[in-house]
């Protein structure tokens, strides 16, 4: 069986990439739609990082249904493709990130942006009732629905002014902490 | 005890438990999951007569915590637990995470072993979307629609046992390429099979598709209008039927798929009948791309990429899609530098068609409910990830 | 719980064979004997052709089969054996049996696959058998809060409504279980119980998915019933009778169906749909309803219906033979039995065989038969045929074939019938 194909790269020489993917200039579309973001946010959002066809923005809470607002009517991104949770006990936080995705302007039909914001973090959760909530993006994009309710649930996110918040994966008698945070631990591992 | 009563008020109530009101002419049915119309899920459907005035979409029977699973695993081990969503489109599945691993861990894939993963990906595109259609003939009472895609999906399977050593659990695709080159004469019995299958997918058309009773039974039946199709965020045949050309193989080529000559299938009519022929007509283009990228392919070289043991990336996050049978399949993976990623998400098709269920069940006819249902190309298990 | 055979040994195989013939010989010795003759003593015997039946008789015809004869042949004209036996409810069992047989084989010839291929060596010929065994040895499950005594009875019901059914239907000249004036009525009268049943066995088992199968059932086949009659009233205008076997009779020179294909046409789809076969099985369409009024029974309950649904099946395409298809009019292509063979016997080895007079041996009857099994297997066939070939249609949609299109056409062929009556054609110095 032949694998004398190219050695790995990884571990080594990721600085090099990093330099390399940072000067690689921008398509058109992608740096219109980065300016067009950080002139009308400006502090507000950040960009995380802007690769082509890949663009992340940093919200806080409190802005991300106008973020949403504006990504929809404005830019042209229609709807939702995901909604992440990410658990940052480092950062006592819980990261929601929103892909968002266009089917109607052509020109966006290979891009997605990443809105990610950040909701506090409770060291002994008790989903719905603590301090880790964050508007509810089902007024914006309608298809974030099922997406919320799997973040409430398996991240303890509450969503304000999502209209269903019920479990949607997890049984009903689940008692425990919500699965996908890191202090939840798999037996054995 | 008197004056107490044991039904908390309603407020008290964990998510998920609240009380409902009682319409006397309302009749709430528990449509799986032990139900022979339901897979894996469970739909309480409200009627009023034959109407469904409520639907609400149960699923989760059978989540098996992969994400959760995958924060443990370094980025190899992940490839055989990470594919058990989908086993019948196991290459699809694996193929955005592979290529967000390739980004975090730098690898660029060898070409030839890009078209193979292309080949295998579009065949078990077939092997999915049989298998599909034939639980929607089972579905609308068409048994023979049962037997015959169950009957010709064999030959896929062996081809692709041919191909990866395994019937449906194929774990083939591997960040860096593919796990193991394809036996000597492939090219020559894939061929011969795609063919053979071709033929086959046109006599499909013939006793399911034209039969004027499944035409009159499922045209107009769960009809999503173009602007719903888009607000809802459905993918995949669902978005394709109602009129969006929308494919991710096109918009968003990854590996060799924009040097392939094929098409999006599109239809208009956006209701059951046109969310499944657009799977078939995907079928059709799948044989088209397998035979162009068997003309294409390079006739040798190295179908993968050696890594080191543990491969670790740097601290970036990466979200790849590719288009699976389902629709857009994303994957989002995040390191933080160590050998197994931080976190992944699998945003799959299934979930993001489910939502359209409800949507299109209100109002909708009892009899209709199995069309509409697997028409939306809804798979239970990879919903519930 | 029961281990079945766990240390086998041939031995005590043996040893238990013997010990139980021993057993049963002991008890039929001590108990049975004395008890047959103390109702022998008391029961008046019947004395047929001038010799008393005795149980001692069955001695005699080991010697001499033949002196069994007078007691065949008042055996085979009683109505029991009409009822249970040859036009009636055995005849209709034996070939419901092979339609599920073809049924199951034309099927997985049309998709491909084997079918039923093991049990029985020959293309599993015995499958049906081992289905009914399995069907017998499973528990009766019956739903807690079904209405216990409604939900065990339905199924008896059915088959009993289906065997009511097969007893009105004339198989050849003189044949027939009930051979009555108002024939078609009494048919109308018996299929007019099935929904009956259907809902009183769906209500009684108070569960939601046979509750509506029930009410699909009974929409389906009251709308479905009466295009039916209407599609018979042409033959009934025709024939001027509502017996069944006159109508048949009426049919030597031309079957019904040549002049009245709209009515046929319309026989036929309602008889699907009375039958709840595909594309009209809605009452059971499993992707919707699991199993429709059928979810709750297990075991046998569910084989009784199915039994009684085939034997149903078998009904009616007999009757659209009978009315469309003219019975068992057709050449007579049987040979002519020997005169021999009739008067004085036949001679097979060591033992002479005398038959003077059996009523099951003649030439008319075995060509009849024949005739009416082999238009009955082709009107059969077609009632499987859709079943490869078509989806289940919605509820909405066949109510709106039942109450539009049928009954339309059904209109239509009685103005035909009328006209062909009034034209001269049909009747009393017409051409048929």
């Amino acid at each position: 069986m032949e694998k004398e194909g190219v050695p790995a790269q990884s571990g080594g020489g990721e600085k090099g990439q990093e330099a390399k993917k940072a000067e690689a200039p921008l398509p058109e579309v992608d740096s219109s739609l980065r300016s067009r973001i950080e002139s009308l946010f400006g502090e507000r959002a950040t960009v995380e990082f802007a690769r082509p066809g890949r663009m992340q923005v940093n919200v806080a809470g409190k802005d991300i249904v106008e973020v949403a607002r504006f990504a929809r009517d404005e830019l042209g991104f229609d709807h939702a493709e995901s909604v992440t949770g990410i658990d940052r006990p480092a950062d006592g936080q819980i990261e929601v990130v929103y892909h968002l995705g266009s089917y109607t302007r052509p020109d966006l039909a290979g891009h997605v942006l990443a809105v990610s914001t950040r909701a506090p973090r409770e060291e002994d959760p008790s989903p719905g009732a603590d301090s880790t909530r964050l508007p509810s993006l089902r007024g914006v994009f309608y298809s974030v629905e099922f997406h919320e309710r799997e973040a409430f649930e398996m991240l303890g996110v509450y969503f304000e002014g999502h209209p269903d918040n019920r479990r949607l994966l997890l049984p009903e008698d689940w008692a425990d902490m919500p699965p996908m945070r890191k202090d939840f631990a798999i037996k054995g591992r | 005890m008197e004056g107490k009563t044991t039904v908390p008020a309603l407020a008290e109530l964990p998510p998920g438990l609240e009380l409902q009101r009682v319409d006397e002419r309302i009749m709430t049915l528990n449509v799986g999951p032990q139900h022979p119309g339901s897979g894996h899920m469970r739909i309480i459907v409200q009627i009023d007569g034959d109407r469904i005035v409520a639907c609400d979409p149960d699923p989760g029977y059978v989540h098996r915590g992969e994400e959760k699973m995958a924060e443990y695993r370094n980025y190899v081990q992940n490839i055989p637990h990470l594919e058990r969503p989908v086993i019948h489109d196991s290459c699809n599945i694996l193929y955005p995470y592979c290529l967000a691993t390739e980004e975090i861990l730098g690898i660029e894939v060898p070409e030839r072993a890009q078209y193979v993963r292309v080949i295998a990906a579009e065949l078990n595109r077939c092997v999915y979307t049989l298998y599909w259609l034939a639980i929607y003939g089972i579905f609308l009472g068409h048994s023979t629609m049962f037997m015959w895609p169950t009957g010709d999906r064999e030959l896929l399977i062996d081809l692709l046992e041919k191909m990866t050593g395994a019937r449906v659990t194929h774990a083939y695709l591997v960040p860096g390429g593919v796990r193991n080159d394809v036996p000597a004469n492939f090219e020559d019995v894939c061929l011969r099979q795609v063919d053979y299958f071709e033929k086959r997918i046109r006599e499909y058309a013939g006793i399911f598709y034209d039969n004027p009773i499944l035409i009159s039974r499922t045209r107009d039946a769960g009809a999503l209008s173009r602007h719903d199709a888009v607000a809802l965020g459905t993918t995949g045949s669902v978005l394709r039927a109602s009129g969006v050309d929308y494919d991710v193989r096109k918009k968003e080529p990854y590996d060799c798929y924009d040097s392939l000559d094929f098409e999006t299938s599109v239809m208009r009519e956006g209701d059951a009948y046109a969310r499944s022929r657009v799977p078939w007509l995907d079928m059709m283009q799948s044989c088209r791309i397998i035979r162009d990228a068997l003309s294409k392919m390079p006739k040798s070289g190295s179908v993968r990429v050696k890594l080191k043991p543990n491969p670790k990336g740097p601290e970036m996050v990466s979200y790849k899609r590719v288009e699976s049978g389902r629709g857009a399949l994303g994957c989002y993976v995040v390191s933080d530098g160590k050998p197994e990623p931080y976190r992944v998400k699998m945003s799959v098709g299934s979930f993001r068609n489910l939502i359209a269920l409800p949507y299109l069940l209100r109002g909708e006819k009892l009899g209709n409910m199995p069309a509409v249902y697997w028409s939306l190309n809804y798979w239970p298990v990879e919903a519930d990830r | 719980m029961s281990v079945i055979a766990p240390r086998f040994k041939f031995s005590e195989f043996v040893k238990s064979i013997i010990e139980n013939a021993f057993w049963i010989v002991v008890i039929m010795t001590l108990v049975g004997l004395p008890m047959a003759m103390i109702v022998l003593f008391y029961v008046d015997l019947p004395v047929i052709d001038g010799a008393l039946v005795t149980p001692f008789l069955a001695l005699t015809w080991l010697s001499h089969p033949e002196l069994a004869l007078p007691l065949l042949k008042s055996f085979l004209t009683s109505d029991a054996f009409r009822i249970l036996a040859f036009p009636g409810f055995g005849f209709a069992a034996l070939v419901a049996a092979g339609t599920i047989f073809v049924e199951r084989k034309m099927l997985a010839k049309l998709q491909l696959r084997v079918g039923p291929f093991y049990c029985g060596k020959i293309e599993g010929i015995l499958q049906l058998a081992g289905d009914g065994l399995k069907l017998i040895s499973k528990e009766i499950i019956i739903p807690a809060k079904a209405d216990k005594p409604l939900f065990i009875v339905a199924p008896l019901l059915f088959v009993g409504a289906a065997a009511a059914f097969v007893a009105l239907i004339p198989v050849a000249p003189g044949w027939v279980v009930a051979d009555v004036d108002v024939g078609l009525l009494a048919v109308f009268a018996v299929i007019g119980f099935f929904p009956i049943i259907t809902v009183l066995s769906a209500w009684s088992a108070n569960s939601k998915f046979p509750f509506i199968g029930g009410i699909r059932a009974l929409y389906q086949m009251v709308s479905f019933e009466i295009p039916l009659i209407l599609s018979c009233l042409g033959v009934v205008l025709l024939t001027g009778t509502l017996n069944l076997t006159e109508i048949a009779q009426s049919q030597q020179v031309i079957p019904w169906i040549v002049l009245m294909p709209i009515g046929a046409i319309v026989f036929f789809i309602c008889m699907l749909a009375e039958l709840e076969r595909i594309p009209f099985d809605l009452p059971e369409a499993e992707s919707e309803i699991v199993a429709g009024w059928l979810t709750e029974f297990s075991g046998m309950m569910y084989g009784l219906v199915q039994l009684g649904s085939y034997v149903k099946l078998y009904a009616f395409s007999a009757l659209f033979v009978v009315l469309f298809l003219g019975g068992w009019s057709g050449p007579v292509f049987w040979p002519p039995l020997e005169q021999e063979l009739l008067e004085s016997g036949q001679t097979l080895g060591p033992i002479k065989l005398q038959l003077p007079g059996l009523p099951l041996f003649s030439q008319e009857f075995f060509s009849a038969v024949i005739w009416f099994v082999l238009k009955t297997a082709a009107v059969i066939f077609f009632v499987l045929l859709p079943r490869g070939v078509f989806p289940r249609i919605r509820i909405d949609m066949l109510l709106r074939i039942g109450w539009y299109k049928l009954i339309a056409m059904a209109f239509v062929n009685i103005f035909v019938a009328l006209g062909l009556v009034y034209a001269g054609v049909v009747g009393p110095g017409g051409i048929f």
